[in-house]
């Protein structure tokens, strides 16, 4: 039993979960049940939104609370890991030295340092397929950016902490750049609207700027 | 056939109904911000209440339409003047080719919706065509209309015979002073008992850093650094954060969809069009009311206004 904190607004609840393991398996359940309009996961908790004009918030919390009550021994146990080539060229990572200073590395290695993490989605948010991964393994701590950037290209590749995030469109931001993915997060001409989803597990994938320049985007099923 | 914009003004742009079951993946509602004003101009040139119309900012605008069409303003307009002949707002307004129709500035109010009965091409994208500005997304391609934009048009029908005016009773009152009724919101309590009271105690002034995704408020400060962490969660239009500044941030329809502020309060469903209307410099008085109460309201709007624009809703 998930014995979940419930808040209840009116036309939306929010539920706290003890873990995100537990996040993404109710994310599973609940984003296919016709109650909700939105199912919105957040880092540690999860939120449903509802048409108050049919369902009352008293009746959609009893109803939340059943489906969570049937998610017992479901783990997010997401099996694929998703391949993402990274350009880690200069001119696509313009905090390289930055970064590299605060790992006391050289700059060169910087690519293979963060190959060789494991990443998971942490979620989307910010943008429409902007992603917040988590890292498996520990990274010593790096700090936004003093100043935000007024424009971050689209596909850039962050990184602070322990966390990487990847920006889906043109957009200001405050996270260090270490390279660039030629993939699009979010093309709504796609079946898969957003490339990525919570839970998912990442791999990235050094390219050469030939590589980049020449990326064909693979139709997405 | 097309509808000419000379002059955008500050910001227009296309809106109809929300995005709806995108939030997981980043996408927000986007959507008119007053979608009261919005149903009852679309209804007034006989389109459904959720269709894409022309969203006004602050500022006046001036259009000029190549083919005879029905037009209908509603909102915070100033006035309206086809030919620099003044029309009223709430009512079907018949309009010529050549003809130019000048939208006041919101003065009370913020937004005011101009509805045309022909079909407006714009861009469609997932299950809607508003514009969301911030990806470019939507609309009129994803962006704010600007001066010499020609928007398509196509005529769904011969020019539509629907005269319409809407009853006194259901025009919605323009002002620059607002009261918002508002639930707890997830962190309401614990650290930060009080806030909600805190909020409630006297109007806030709008800030001048206010958009279509969020209102800075000045006034009362709450709490400040409290509760400034917390884990990124999920956050709605209409959701009011605390940011460790203490002044409150309330949400528009085009934020984000997650956020790492404490959500000390939400609005309403059924006061959530008045957003749309909170120009900088206006004055809003939050008012606690309960989750059962909000229901209710709701249900009894929705009532009385589908009794003259039909099955309709609001976001």
């Amino acid at each position: 039993m998930l014995n979940p904190t419930i808040h209840i607004c009116d036309d939306w609840i929010s539920v706290t979960l003890p873990d995100w393991d537990s996040v993404i398996a109710a994310q599973h359940a609940l984003s296919s049940s016709k109650y909700w309009t939105e199912s919105v996961p957040g880092l540690d908790s999860i939120a449903v939104q509802f048409d108050p004009a049919l369902i009352r918030p008293a009746e959609a919390a009893k109803l939340i609370l059943d489906q969570l009550a049937d998610l017992r021994g479901v783990t997010s146990g997401s099996g694929d890991t998703l391949t993402i080539p990274v350009c880690y060229a200069a001119e696509f990572a313009p905090d390289r030295d930055y970064i590299a200073d605060r790992l006391g590395i050289a700059a060169e290695t910087l690519p293979s340092w963060h190959i060789m993490q494991r990443h998971r989605v942490a979620m989307l948010g910010f943008m429409p397929g902007f992603a917040y991964l988590d890292s498996m393994d520990g990274t010593p701590a790096i700090g936004r950016l003093d100043s935000p950037r007024q424009l971050v290209p689209a596909g850039s590749i962050g990184v602070i902490g322990r966390q990487s995030c990847i920006y889906s469109f043109d957009s200001p931001g405050g996270w260090p750049i270490i390279g660039r993915t030629p993939l699009r997060l979010f093309d709504p001409s796609r079946k898969r609207t957003a490339l990525l989803s919570a839970g998912q597990n990442i791999r990235f994938e050094s390219i050469s700027k030939d590589a980049f320049d020449s990326w064909q985007q693979e139709p997405t099923p | 056939m097309s509808m000419t914009v000379l002059k955008a003004g500050l910001q227009t742009s296309l809106q109809g109904a929300p995005y709806a079951g995108h939030r997981h993946l980043g996408m927000p509602a986007a959507g008119a911000a007053d979608c009261l004003s919005l149903a009852l101009a679309n209804f007034l040139v006989g389109k459904s209440f959720g269709d894409i119309a022309f969203e006004i900012t602050l500022t006046d605008a001036l259009f000029q339409m190549s083919e005879p069409s029905l037009v209908a303003v509603v909102g915070g307009a100033e006035y309206v003047r086809i030919n620099d002949k003044d029309h009223p707002q709430h009512q079907s307004l018949r309009i010529n080719a050549g003809d130019t129709l000048h939208i006041g500035p919101s003065r009370p109010g913020c937004r005011t919706y101009l509805s045309v009965s022909s079909a407006i091409e714009a861009e469609k994208l997932l299950d809607g065509q508003s514009t969301y500005l911030a990806a470019g997304l939507g609309g009129y391609h994803g962006r704010a209309l600007q001066n010499g934009d020609a928007i398509a048009l196509s005529q769904v029908s011969p020019v539509s015979e629907v005269e319409r005016v809407t009853p006194e009773n259901l025009r919605p009152h323009y002002s620059n002073n607002h009261v918002l009724r508002v639930t707890p919101g997830p962190e309401a309590r614990k650290p930060n008992d009080g806030v909600l009271d805190g909020l409630c105690l006297s109007p806030y002034t709008v800030s001048a850093r206010a958009n279509r995704m969020g209102i800075a408020l000045e006034g009362n400060p709450l709490g400040a650094g409290k509760s400034a962490e917390m884990s990124s969660a999920a956050v709605f239009p209409g959701t009011i954060q605390m940011p460790p500044s203490g002044q409150p941030y309330l949400l528009g329809p085009d934020a984000q969809t997650t956020g790492g502020y404490p959500r000390i309060a939400q609005v309403i469903r059924a006061d959530r069009h008045l957003i749309g209307q909170l120009g900088p410099g206006s004055k809003v008085q939050f008012v606690q009311t309960t989750t059962e109460r909000a229901t209710e309201i709701h249900r009894e709007k929705l009532s009385l206004l589908s009794s003259w624009l039909g099955q309709i809703n609001l976001w």
